[in-house]
């Protein structure tokens, strides 16, 4: 076993020094070492637009937009306070396994190496907004290569890393499912046996689909694809974890809902609710990947363990690894129409790749299930949509919740339908759909309905009439 | 050889959550001086939501967007919210704001009113004036009676306010149901050149129509429409997580995995299509997500327009457009000339 040191003897002695309390303020801070630059004039102009009355319909300037412009913003990274460690998290590395050991002793023997995690030290190691199959730190099972399985929290982020190396896990492989419709099969490895893999279904139905298909004229049918892609904010998923001397932590976080934030910290820290303080500050992207704690309660704890405010920034192998993405769409379409080009009956078969816990999964399915008809008035559908558990990186909130994935599906159809028959697509399409007084896939009368107008309004801007610009 | 298609694609999107509660709470202070400070429990994303929820805790307070100032995002001091999630924020935090602003307003009218001589019902906020409705030269600063309220009635105008969209659950046999209050309606249409030698695609330009009710900031709302392009875009053509046989990925990096940059981005043309819907805050709906979802389908039907070939799995890489516009000449007998 590799027993030499990890640093030399002069940076040791200096990072012990850096690492006792009291002398934590002298640590290299590097905010409190920058001179400000000069960018705060005393008279300052108001544009003109935020001065006007009535206020609603202004083009007016955002007081942010002024910050970003000057490189004043202060998102988490920007922040530190005295003491502060940087916490890091070891990835299992592996898809499906079980944890037989962590050894910590080592990486703990680290000089500058303040504290360690595992899974047996979060009070109540699951969180998730429908179901709570998620844990903070793996326990004694890894369901995704992303998992956490253990976090240090040290003087130097480069230390905490080093660390990282020097904590050893055994693992027992177990069988393991990626492929969606493989994870279907009666006989596949159920990912959190005994759950089924199959951990939500939605079913829409209206009128009679098999009836209006048969007395279609034409009958089109397709399989649709989309792949698994990642938010990739510029501001990885960050955070600051600080106690005070009344026992109550305080959040400095990158979330987007710090709300409900709060509730997941106090619920997986098991403290009341007005004992956690959940500060957001300017998120730096977000597109739905910040909507959920990840790494909060691992830093309240280590920021507990040490009594030392503890900063945890997610790299961007971490930002595509341990964080949700967007659900991966198996989509098989069945549509019938008239002669004119009117639907008169659709099948929608769904099937979401759900990764390896729910997180926004039970949503994202809801809703595409409800839009995958599309904005089209149809008598007779049939959508049949379920999200299924696999050993790959979790799938969550993205930026239109399976709606780009299904308007990529109804909309293709859309257009070979068109060619089919020789209709312009623009026109097959206001032949077809919502107005006002409407009745959506789900039985709701719809109002405030203008697809009509943006399709007569794009296609001037664009000049399809003309076959285009 | 570049060859040009233009493909369309409309969609329709929820606002707000489905069915489940998703409410939010705001409370609006107006300061001595008629300015006015708005507590909100979400937080700025990057899409100028607090900008979006100033000017409406400003229209209702009849003063200017710079008049309100937004303090957000401390669980200890600012009232519950969803937070910034399934483009709720203008719509559903908007209408509590605007219900707080409301109520702080009607504490000036109340002190209004027997100075002007009219009853509360009669007045109206207005260029930073609390004014009789149709006798707009009966007025007194939204300052001055501020000032009065808190300083000679002792009943500082302040507002607080929750608003939760209404629903109706959905049957689990059919889904019928009313899973939201609203929904918004956008239709995209993309220009693109493909190169039928490599497959390679150049998304030329991008006209966007998207309705969002009332835009309550028309720029905000096309920052928002061209950022969604952008992410559509890469959804279309570049972007995918790739795994090993062990399941871990393979390009979990900005290098290996390729995102659009401000070199890819086609022309971008917005149109907000007017409208107007009596449930939301002065009108407004909502317009973050919906902006990145038609692109994609626009962008493969134009690719289908400009070379004859559908691609039904994304990313539509070039490889696998060139593969399909091979196997299309295959399958009509022509030889690869490129």
């Amino acid at each position: 076993m590799d027993s030499k040191p990890v640093v030399d003897g002069q940076r040791q002695a200096e990072l012990q020094r850096a690492a006792t309390p009291g002398v934590a303020a002298e640590h290299p801070l590097r905010i409190y070492r920058e001179p400000l630059p000069a960018v705060f004039p005393a008279e300052l102009r108001v544009p003109e637009v935020r001065l006007q009355t009535p206020a609603v319909g202004q083009r007016a300037t955002r007081p942010d937009a002024r910050l970003h412009g000057l490189g004043q913003t202060r998102y988490i990274d920007d922040m530190a306070f005295p003491g502060m460690l940087h916490a890091r998290i070891k990835r299992a590395g592996v898809a499906s396994a079980r944890i037989l050991r962590i050894d910590t002793r080592e990486a703990e023997a680290m000089p500058g190496v303040m504290a360690v995690l595992t899974g047996r030290d979060i009070p109540v190691n699951s969180f998730g907004p429908s179901f709570q199959d998620q844990p903070v730190l793996a326990d004694d099972r890894v369901f995704h290569a992303g998992d956490g399985v253990a976090a240090v929290a040290a003087v130097t982020e480069q230390l905490a890393a080093d660390a990282l190396e020097k904590i050893r896990v055994e693992y027992e492989p177990l069988p393991a499912v990626f492929d969606p419709l493989e994870a279907l099969r009666e006989d596949a490895h159920q990912v959190h046996a005994p759950a089924n893999n199959v951990y939500a279904r939605k079913v829409i139905r209206k009128g009679d689909v098999e009836t209006a298909l048969a007395a279609s004229a034409h009958v089109f049918e397709q399989q649709y694809r989309t792949q698994m892609v990642e938010h990739v904010p510029i501001e990885p998923h960050a955070a600051i974890a600080l106690w005070d001397a009344n026992g109550r932590v305080t959040l400095y976080s990158s979330l987007g809902r710090i709300t409900l934030g709060r509730a997941d910290v106090a619920r997986t820290l098991r403290l009341p609710v007005n004992r956690v303080r959940l500060v957001g500050t300017i998120v730096g992207g977000n597109f739905g990947g910040k909507n959920e704690i990840t790494q909060e309660p691992v830093l309240a704890l280590l920021s507990k363990k040490t009594g030392r405010p503890v900063k945890g920034v997610y790299t961007r192998n971490e930002e595509f690894t341990a964080s949700t993405t967007r659900h991966p769409f198996i989509m098989d379409y069945k549509t019938g129409v008239d002669r004119d080009g009117r639907i008169l009956a659709r099948k929608v078969r769904l099937v979401l790749d759900g990764g390896a816990y729910c997180s926004w999964s039970e949503t994202t399915l809801g809703k595409a299930a409800i839009l995958s008809v599309g904005p089209y008035r149809i008598d007779h559908l049939l959508v049949e949509a379920c999200v299924v558990y696999t050993n790959k990186t979790m799938t969550g909130a993205m930026r239109g919740f399976g709606a780009p994935q299904v308007c990529f599906a109804y909309e293709s159809q859309m257009d070979e339908i068109a060619a089919a028959l020789g209709i312009d697509p623009l026109e097959i399409r206001l032949r077809n759909v919502f107005v006002n007084g409407s009745s959506s896939p789900t039985g709701q009368v719809l109002d405030s309905v203008v697809v009509r107008e943006s399709l007569l309004q794009a296609a001037e801007r664009f000049g399809w009439k003309e076959g285009g610009a | 050889m570049k060859r040009r298609g233009r493909g369309l694609a409309c969609m329709w999107y929820p606002i707000g959550f489905t069915v489940t509660a998703n409410p939010s709470a705001a409370t609006v202070k107006v300061n001595e001086d008629g300015t006015a400070t708005l507590l909100t429990g979400t937080v700025e994303t990057g899409q100028g939501a607090l900008t979006v929820l100033g000017q409406i805790a400003a229209e209702a307070l009849g003063v200017a967007t710079d008049d309100v100032h937004v303090v957000s995002g401390d669980t200890d001091t600012m009232p519950m919210d969803t937070g910034a999630i399934a483009s709720r924020t203008t719509y559903v935090t908007g209408n509590a704001v605007k219900l707080a602003a409301e109520k702080a307003r009607d504490i000036l009218f109340e002190v209004a009113a027997p100075l002007l001589g009219v009853r509360a019902d009669q007045l109206e906020a207005r260029d930073r004036k609390i004014q009789v409705r149709a006798f707009p030269q009966r007025q007194l600063s939204i300052g001055d009676v501020a000032l009065q309220a808190q300083a000679v009635k002792g009943q500082p105008a302040i507002g607080s306010a929750t608003w939760n969209p209404p629903t109706v659950p959905m049957d689990p046999e059919t889904g019928q149901g009313k899973p939201f209050n609203t929904y918004v309606y956008a239709t995209q249409i993309a220009e693109v050149d493909v190169d039928d030698e490599t497959g390679e695609v150049d998304v030329l330009r991008v006209v966007a129509a998207h309705d969002c009710g009332t835009a309550i900031n028309p720029m905000l709302v096309e920052g928002q429409v061209e950022g969604g392009i952008s992410m559509g875009l890469g959804f279309a053509l570049q972007e995918e997580i790739l795994f090993d046989a062990a399941g871990r990925q393979v390009n979990p990096n900005l290098t290996n995995y390729i995102m659009p940059t401000s070199l890819d981005m086609p022309e971008i043309e917005v149109d907000i299509v007017a409208n107007y819907d009596p449930t939301g805050p002065f009108g407004a709906k909502g317009v973050g997500e919906p902006t990145a979802v038609p692109t994609a389908a626009a962008i493969l039907n134009a690719i289908h327009d400009a070379v004859g070939v559908r691609i039904t799995a994304l990313p539509a890489t070039a490889e696998k457009i060139l593969a399909a516009i091979k196997a299309r000449r295959a399958a009509a007998g022509k030889t690869l000339t490129a």
